[in-house]
C-alpha cells in the first residue's frame, strides 16, 4: 500500500497529528466533520424535525428498507457482495401475496406460498452464485427472470383485494402505540443480531467473509452458505413485500420500482443502507445493527430534506451523495487494512 | 481458409459459442416472421445497435478490466437530459460536445477515485448511480424535457447506404477505434493485465491509475454518446430512464465472451453480443410480445450465459486437477522405479 509501514518501530516520534493525516484518517474526520455540521443545522432548522410524532415517522418509513437491508447485510458479510434483484424478488412475491389473497385463501397461506416463491428465488440464485458465478452478474440475470415473471403473471396489472381482510394487522394495525411494522423491524433487528453475534451459523458467515480459503479449510465452503444467505435476503424481500401490500391491500409488479418511498430505486436504496452504515462490501466486517441504523439515519436525513422543501431531485442527490461518501470514508479510514482489499 | 477459420474457432470457444447463438437467436425470427429478413428490419437493428452497442462495448471494457460499471444508465439518462435540454438554446453540436464531454469528465473522475483508493468499482459506481439520478434529475427539473425543433431527430434517422443511418455510422467508428486501441496500443494490454492478473501486472509494474483511468473514460463516454443519440432521436429525455441499459449492455457483454474474472474477451465479442440482443429485442417486438416480458427473455438468457460459463469453468478446474493428479501419479511412478533401479545394484 501507498501509506508505507512504518519501519522506524517503536521511535514513535511521529506526534498524533501526523500520524492521522499519514494514515488518511484526518481527511475522513474532516469530511464527517463538515457532514455533521450540515446535518445538525438542517435538524435544528427544519421545523417539527425534533417531535415525537417525526421520531416515528422516520423509523416506520425506515422499517421496509431497514428490513431488505438487515436480509442483505447476511450476503454482504459472507463476501458475496450484494443481490441486484431485491425489489424483483419483492416484486414477483408481492404479486403472489395478493393473488393468494383475492383468491381468499387467508392470510397464513398466502405468507406461506409467498415464502415458498422467495425460497426458490434465494436457493436458485444462492447456488448459482455458490458454484462461482459472480453475485452482481448472476442477480442481475435474476432480476430480469423475477420481475418477467411477476409481470407475465400479473399480465401487468394490478392485483386488489377487498378491505377487510386477514393481513390488514400487519399493514396499518399498532402495538404499543407503534405501528406493527416498526415493531417487525425492531424484531428483526435484534433477531437478526443475535443470530450473527450467538449462533455458529453468525460465526461461519463472517468466517467466509473474512477469509473464503480458511472457510474452505476448515470445510466451510461457499456454496451452502451462498444458499443459505441468499435465501434469507429473499425471505425479508417477501416479508417487506406482503407487509407493504397489506398497506395497500393491492399489488402490481412496478410497486418497488422507481420513487419508492423517499427517492430512487429500492434495490439501490437497500444498497445504500448497507452501505451508508459501513459494513465492508468484501465481507467480514459489519454487522446487521449498522445496516438498521444506517436506514434510519437515511430515513432520517430524507425526512429532513423533505420538511426543508426539498424536490425529488435534490433527495435523490443526497442520498447519493452519502453513500459515495460514506465509501471514501470509509476506504480511507481502513487504507492498509486488509478488509477492503 | 476453412482450416484456419476452424483453427480459429476452436481457439475461442466463447466467441464460437457467441456466434452460434446470434444465428440461432437470427434464425428463429427469421424462419418464424417473414419480414424479419427484410433491409428495413436491418435498418432498425442497426438503429439499437448504435446505443446499445456503446453500453455494451463500454461494459466489455470494464469486465476486460475487472470491473463492473453499474453507474451507466445513470450516465446515459444524464447525458440525454443535458443534450435535449441545451439543444434548443445552444444547438446540437454544442450541447452535444458539452453532454458527452461531461460524461466523460464522470467516468474519469470514478476511474480516478477507484484506484487511488483501491476500491471496487461496484462499490463507487453503485453510489454514483443514485447520485447522477439526482443530477439528472436536477437538470431536467424533474419533468421530461422536449426538443421543440424536430430536423434533428429527422437527420439523425436518415438512412445512408440502404442500412445505416448517421448514428450507427458514428458508433461503428468508435467500434474500431476502440477495437485498434484495445489490440495495437500498450495502453490496451495494459487494460487486458490489470483485469486478468491484477496482481501480477501491478507488481511487474504498471500504476493502476492510467488504465483504470482509461477503461473508466472510454465507458463514460460511450454511455454518454449512447445517451446522446436515444436523447436526439427520440427528441426527449426521462431523468429516471435509460435503467434497463444495464441489463441489456450485460446480457450482450457476457454473450460476447468476455468473463467476469477479467482478461477476457474483445470488441468483436461485444458487436456479437449487442447484435444477438439486437435480434431478440427486434424478433420479440416483430411477434408482438409486451415490453415488459422483453425483461424475462433477457434475464433467461444472461442466466444461460452465466450457466455456461460457470459450466465451462468447473468443467476446466476439475480436467485441471485430473491432469494434475495423473502428472503426480506418473512422477511417483518414475520416483518409485528410480529408487527400486538404484537399491538394485548393491
Amino acid at each position: 500500500m501507498s501509506t508505507g509501514s512504518s519501519i522506524s518501530g517503536g521511535s514513535a516520534k511521529l506526534n498524533f497529528l501526523d500520524k492521522i493525516i499519514r494514515d488518511y484518517s484526518g481527511l475522513a474526520i474532516i469530511m464527517v466533520a463538515i457532514f455533521l455540521f450540515v446535518f445538525l443545522y438542517g435538524m435544528i432548522t427544519a421545523p417539527n424535525f425534533l417531535t415525537i410524532f417525526n421520531l416515528k415517522t422516520i423509523v416506520r418509513d425506515a422499517a421496509l428498507v431497514g428490513i431488505m437491508a438487515i436480509g442483505l447485510t447476511f450476503v454482504t458479510l459472507s463476501g458475496n457482495f450484494f443481490l441486484l434483484s431485491m425489489k424483483e424478488t419483492a416484486a414477483l412475491c408481492i404479486i403472489a401475496f395478493a393473488t393468494g389473497m383475492s383468491y381468499g385463501w387467508g392470510f397464513e397461506l398466502s405468507f406461506l406460498f409467498t415464502m415458498c416463491f422467495a425460497l426458490v428465488a434465494g436457493i436458485f440464485q444462492g447456488a448459482l452464485i455458490g458454484l462461482g458465478g459472480n453475485p452482481i452478474v448472476v442477480t442481475l440475470g435474476a432480476a430480469g427472470v423475477l420481475y418477467g415473471l411477476g409481470a407475465y403473471w400479473s399480465d401487468n396489472l394490478v392485483v386488489s383485494y377487498r378491505r377487510p381482510h386477514g393481513a390488514e394487522w400487519l399493514g396499518t394495525g399498532s402495538f404499543l402505540g407503534l405501528p406493527n411494522i416498526t415493531v417487525a423491524f425492531i424484531l428483526i433487528a435484534i433477531s437478526a443480531e443475535l443470530v450473527l453475534r450467538k449462533t455458529n451459523f453468525g460465526r461461519q458467515v463472517y468466517l467466509i467473509g473474512a477469509n473464503r480459503a480458511a472457510g474452505k479449510a476448515t470445510g466451510h465452503e461457499n456454496f451452502s452458505m451462498a444458499i443459505k444467505v441468499c435465501t434469507i435476503a429473499s425471505v425479508c424481500s417477501a416479508f417487506v413485500a406482503i407487509a407493504f401490500s397489506a398497506q395497500v391491500s393491492s399489488a402490481q409488479v412496478n410497486y418497488f420500482s422507481s420513487e419508492f418511498g423517499s427517492s430512487g430505486d429500492m434495490t439501490i436504496m437497500v444498497i445504500a443502507t448497507v452501505m451508508v452504515g459501513g459494513n465492508s462490501i468484501m465481507g467480514g466486517y459489519g454487522s446487521t445493527m449498522r445496516s438498521s441504523l444506517g436506514a434510519i439515519f437515511i430515513s432520517s436525513i430524507d425526512n429532513m430534506m423533505v420538511l426543508h422543501g426539498f424536490n425529488s431531485g435534490p433527495r435523490v442527490f443526497a442520498v447519493g451523495l452519502m453513500i459515495v461518501f460514506s465509501i471514501i470514508v470509509f476506504a480511507l479510514v481502513r487504507r492498509g487494512s486488509r478488509t477492503e482489499e | 481458409m476453412f482450416e484456419k477459420t476452424k483453427k480459429w474457432l476452436t481457439g475461442n470457444p466463447d466467441l464460437a459459442f457467441a456466434m452460434l447463438l446470434a444465428c440461432c437467436v437470427y434464425g428463429y425470427f427469421a424462419i418464424t416472421n417473414e419480414y424479419f429478413m427484410t433491409g428495413r428490419t436491418t435498418f432498425a437493428i442497426m438503429e439499437r445497435f448504435a446505443v446499445l452497442g456503446l453500453v455494451g462495448l463500454a461494459l466489455t471494457l470494464c469486465i476486460i478490466a475487472g470491473e463492473i460499471d453499474l453507474s451507466i444508465g445513470s450516465n446515459a439518462a444524464l447525458a440525454a437530459v443535458i443534450v435535449v435540454r441545451f439543444t434548443d438554446s445552444l444547438g446540437a453540436p454544442t450541447a452535444l460536445l458539452i453532454a458527452v464531454l461531461i460524461s466523460t469528465s464522470i467516468g474519469i473522475i470514478q476511474g480516478y477515485f477507484i484506484a487511488y483508493l483501491r476500491i471496487r468499482a461496484i462499490v463507487l459506481t453503485v453510489g454514483t448511480l443514485m447520485l447522477l439520478r439526482g443530477v439528472a434529475l436536477f437538470v431536467a427539473e424533474e419533468k421530461t424535457v422536449m426538443l421543440t425543433d424536430f430536423r434533428i431527430p429527422d437527420f439523425i434517422t436518415t438512412k445512408y447506404f440502404y442500412y445505416f443511418s448517421p448514428a450507427s455510422i458514428l458508433v461503428i467508428l468508435v467500434f474500431m477505434l476502440v477495437g485498434f486501441f484495445m489490440s495495437y496500443t500498450r495502453y490496451g494490454r495494459e487494460i487486458y493485465a490489470i483485469g486478468g492478473a491484477r496482481k501480477e501486472a501491478l507488481a511487474s509494474g504498471i500504476d493502476l491509475k492510467r488504465p483504470m483511468i482509461i477503461v473508466f473514460a472510454i465507458s463514460g463516454f460511450c454511455a454518454g454518446l449512447g445517451g446522446v443519440i436515444i436523447g436526439l432521436r427520440s427528441g426527449t429525455a426521462q431523468a429516471l430512464g435509460l435503467q434497463y441499459l444495464l441489463l441489456a449492455g450485460t446480457v450482450a457483454a457476457f454473450i460476447g465472451g468476455v468473463s467476469i474474472l477479467g482478461g477476457r474477451g474483445g470488441v468483436i465479442g461485444a458487436i456479437i453480443g449487442t447484435l444477438t440482443v439486437n435480434f431478440l429485442n427486434t424478433g420479440l417486438v416483430f411477434n408482438v410480445t409486451p415490453a415488459f416480458l422483453v425483461q424475462l427473455y433477457l434475464g433467461i438468457l444472461l442466466v444461460i450465459v452465466i450457466m455456461f460459463q460457470t459450466g465451462s469453468r468447473i468443467f476446466d478446474q476439475s480436467q485441471k486437477r485430473r491432469q494434475l493428479l495423473s502428472d503426480v501419479d506418473l512422477r511417483r511412478l518414475d520416483l518409485l522405479s528410480r529408487k527400486h533401479k538404484y537399491q538394485k545394484p548393491p
